[in-house]
């Protein structure tokens, strides 16, 4: 088989091949790229619906119809619908207020302003939304059992040492995030004027 | 075939495998949640009949019934099932003791929430129903004494309630429960027309 042969049986075959294989790798093609866009959309966005206070970000309650479907799926997808569709106004924290990840070798401590609510709490969870186990057996505090100085100011230490006071233990082992909840609050769905000067700082310490 | 067709035929290719991503893209981001869901009403029908009400387990570290719930929230669940009839919620209130009802479509999406702050003289009381029990209900209604019930009207036949309340302090937890566990939650039955 000579080359100029060979060329025109390759020619043949991308002229009349089977459209339908190229129709067929097309559409896996897209659909992969789809699902792959998909996939990181969600993993890394947001949504349209969140609002940014300091480190905390915070999501409506979803039955604000408002919601759009994206935001939905990134909620479903984290797992977090459950935070947003409670009764409580839901934050979450990933990292301090100097925007640094949050390290379990670092003593850290969260103190600072808080938006008026019946109740809030405070809660020390892994990324996926569950309890990290300690001895302490201690996960979060309520702002009813909350220590307070004289003039009503918290502070709440996070550290993997014992801490007087109001002491959250970290898990050397565990990554976390932090969960700010408000029980009948102001705060409602489009509280898009929230201001992180009023939100708790969350100020790193020594680390290890 | 020249170089300027072959480009163009490729650019085509590229545009319906673009197309392709983006029909995906849509239909994933809208089933995803549907999927999950499902998943969510199948575990809750698990731990209990619709018109009953059934405690959810506790958080802990090494089980959890959701992510991210909260370790202060004593929650229980009651699905209802509107097809049996309508669905109604009791609870006497105690005086600044969090205590909070969400209801949900089987989907997940709430249609209505309220507090123990919108409790009328101590007591709230709340049926679940179908646009035709309402007219049923509505009908039967005493215009001397109005029914103090607030009716709800369920955007679809299946969904749940969430109840729940805080421990405020850990030692309040089996208060917190007692709490929840007295809110009744009953099947109405309303007369068929």
């Amino acid at each position: 088989m000579s080359l100029s042969t060979a060329i025109v049986i390759k020619k043949s075959f991308w002229a009349y091949g089977t459209m339908l294989g190229k129709f067929l790798s097309a559409g896996c093609l897209g659909i992969l790229l789809g699902l792959f866009i998909t996939f990181v959309e969600i993993e890394q966005g947001k949504g349209f619906v969140a609002i940014e206070a300091g480190p905390w970000t915070g999501w409506p309650r979803s039955e604000a119809s408002v919601i759009d479907p994206f935001s939905r799926a990134i909620l479903v997808y984290s797992g977090k619908i459950a935070l947003s569709e409670s009764e409580a106004m839901s934050f979450v924290a990933h990292s301090d207020s100097d925007g640094a990840e949050f390290d379990s070798a670092c003593d850290y401590v969260v103190k600072g302003e808080i938006p008026p609510a019946r109740y809030w709490t405070l809660t020390l969870l892994s990324p996926a939304g569950a309890l990290i186990a300690n001895p302490a057996e201690r996960q979060g505090f309520t702002s009813s059992e909350l220590l307070r100085t004289s003039d009503g100011q918290f502070e709440i230490a996070l550290s993997r040492h014992a801490r007087p006071g109001n002491w959250l233990p970290l898990d050397r082992a565990s990554k976390f995030i932090l969960v700010l909840r408000f029980y009948d609050s102001e705060l409602s769905a489009p509280a898009t004027a929230l201001d992180a000067a009023h939100m708790p700082v969350i100020v790193k310490g020594r680390c290890e | 075939m020249n170089r300027i067709d072959r480009l163009l035929a490729a650019l085509l290719w590229l545009l319906g495998i673009l197309a392709v991503a983006g029909i995906t893209l849509i239909v994933a981001i809208f089933v995803l949640p549907e999927v999950a869901a499902k998943d969510t009403y199948a575990r809750i029908l698990a731990l209990a009949k619709p018109g009953q009400a059934a405690l959810l387990p506790p958080a802990r570290p090494d089980t959890q019934f959701m992510p991210f719930a909260d370790p202060a929230m004593v929650q229980s669940v009651c699905p209802f099932d509107l097809a049996d009839g309508g669905l109604r919620l009791h609870a006497d209130v105690e005086a600044d003791r969090l205590l909070s009802l969400s209801f949900r479509t089987s989907g997940g999406q709430v249609f209505y929430s309220m507090t123990d702050l919108a409790a009328q003289q101590g007591k709230i009381d709340v049926v679940v129903l179908t646009p035709a029990q309402l007219e049923v209900v509505e009908a039967d209604d005493d215009e001397d004494d109005p029914s103090q019930d607030l009716r709800l009207i369920a955007p679809e036949t299946m969904g749940y309630v969430i109840i729940s309340s805080l421990a405020a302090y850990p030692g309040e937890r089996a208060e917190a429960e007692e709490r929840v566990k007295s809110v009744a939650c009953t099947v109405e039955q309303v007369a068929q027309e």
